[in-house]
């Protein structure tokens, strides 16, 4: 699962590129359909119900 | 000459003066270069000893005498330092962090207090905290600028606390509420005892080795020897060189522990902490809300320069359309013309008329009007019947 905060620092990047730049149709949906999975995997990450806690012992030994 | 020299003898002759002359020093001179001496020569200072002859003066300085077996030393500790404190009584044992002075109005050897910890109140343990406290000052460890920022979107979280203490249910509780996206890292530690500093050290070092985006180092209330592992030098130095920022909630809000004044955030309680480390996915959630709002709305506008240039391009396409149809319109229109000219109606107009026969056959020769033939005469206006005489 991509880091959470790469997700939205591209999900920002893709709305401020279709916000400000003149691009072709093309362009701008392929854009939009990138932004759009990225939005619903960041939301899937958001709706995971349950903390994932794990106990590290100090006598482990580093791996 | 010769006579024995004696105040008042002598007419005319200042033996003070004469005295200054050859290099006497005044009272001033002596004691304005024994404190330059002092001052240049001690550093500040902690002092052990017992008070006594204390006074408050009316303008809130106070004044007292710092005593052992062997001697004693005036001191004087000024308003803007004592005014948080309670004023100590004599026979007290006490440490004073001073600065070694004279007091040149009187000739008097003094300590300038600025600090003042009475042992009953917890002064053993206060003396070795400022201790450690200014070892970590000299080497920078607590300059503000060396903080650093939590991360906003933490993936992983390791925790250094009791492994059944309310401190790791409350952290626990609070990161699964607001970010459950991210894993918590338990690294159970002894918090207090004998075992506790090398517990704790042994607890950051195993985290050091960890991708952990923030750590927090937590433990609950207690009294100042509980909470004492996170007033250890050798503790606040591990936290300080952790690799990743470090919120420190130990105690209550009122102990503040070398481990809160080293870490890059101090947390009140072990909740906050958690508060602290972690974002609230409910807020993030609306972020990701707008942000979709704004990919929608990003696309309606970019396709809409699409759009419009499909709109002028069109528009185009039928202005032209329109031209090419007039001009052949006009070409038609001239064409009719002409044609209208070469009609046969035009020609029964000047006077001709057409006989065909009663087959729709024109006759043109004598041959094919023999006498008695009937035909059809076609002039400008219509038809009428003949037949050949």
């Amino acid at each position: 699962m991509a880091e959470f905060s790469k997700q939205l620092e591209r999900l920002e990047a893709i709305v401020r590129r279709l916000e400000s730049e003149d691009l072709d149709l093309d362009e701008a949906l392929k854009l939009f359909e990138e932004g759009v999975e990225r939005l619903r995997v960041a939301r899937e990450q958001l709706q995971q119900a349950e903390l994932k806690v794990k106990k590290v012992l100090e006598i482990e030994s580093p791996s | 000459m010769g006579a024995p020299l004696s105040p008042g003898h002598g007419p005319g002759l200042d033996l003070f003066a004469a005295a200054s002359a050859e290099g006497a020093w005044t009272v001033g001179e002596v004691t304005r270069r024994a404190r330059a001496v002092i001052e240049a020569g001690l550093p500040p200072l902690w002092v052990r000893g017992e008070i006594a002859d204390f006074t408050a003066a009316r303008s809130g300085h106070w004044y007292f005498t710092l005593r052992d077996k062997a001697a004693q030393l005036r001191c004087a500790m000024f308003a803007k330092q004592n005014f948080r404190l309670a004023p100590p009584v004599d026979g007290v044992q006490v440490f004073v962090f001073a600065r070694p002075s004279m007091y040149e109005a009187k000739g008097e050897f003094q300590l300038i207090v600025s600090e003042l910890l009475t042992t009953d109140q917890g002064g053993l343990w206060k003396l070795a905290f400022e201790k450690a406290k200014a070892a970590l000052t000299k080497d920078g460890l607590l300059d503000p600028t060396r903080k650093r920022r939590l991360p906003a979107f933490p993936r992983r979280i390791a925790v250094v606390t009791s492994p059944d203490g309310a401190a790791l249910r409350d952290i626990q509780a609070v990161v699964g509420r607001r970010w459950p996206v991210a894993e918590l890292i338990v690294v159970p530690a002894q918090v207090q005892g004998a075992k506790a500093e090398a517990s704790v050290c042994s607890a950051l070092n195993r985290i050091r080795r960890l991708p952990v985006d923030v750590l927090v180092v937590a433990r609950g209330g207690g009294s100042v020897e509980d909470l004492w592992a996170f007033n250890s030098e050798r503790v606040a130095r591990a936290v300080a060189a952790m690799p990743m920022p470090v919120i420190s909630a130990i105690g209550h809000e009122t102990d503040v522990t070398l481990c809160d004044l080293v870490a890059d955030l101090r947390a009140p309680t072990p909740s906050a902490a958690a508060e602290a480390a972690t974002p609230d996915r409910v807020e993030v959630m609306a972020q990701c809300g707008v942000l979709g709002q704004r990919l929608a709305r990003a696309l309606r506008i970019a396709s809409r320069h699409v759009v419009e240039r499909l709109a002028r391009t069109a528009d185009r396409l039928s202005r032209s359309m329109d031209h090419r149809l007039e001009v052949s319109g006009a070409r038609l229109t001239a064409y009719g013309a002409r044609l209208d000219a070469l009609s046969p109606l035009k020609v029964l107009a000047r006077g001709y008329a057409v006989a065909r026969d009663s087959g729709g056959q024109v006759l043109k020769r004598v041959a094919q009007l023999p006498s008695g033939k009937a035909f059809r005469l076609r002039v400008t206006d219509g038809e009428v019947n003949g037949r050949v005489q």
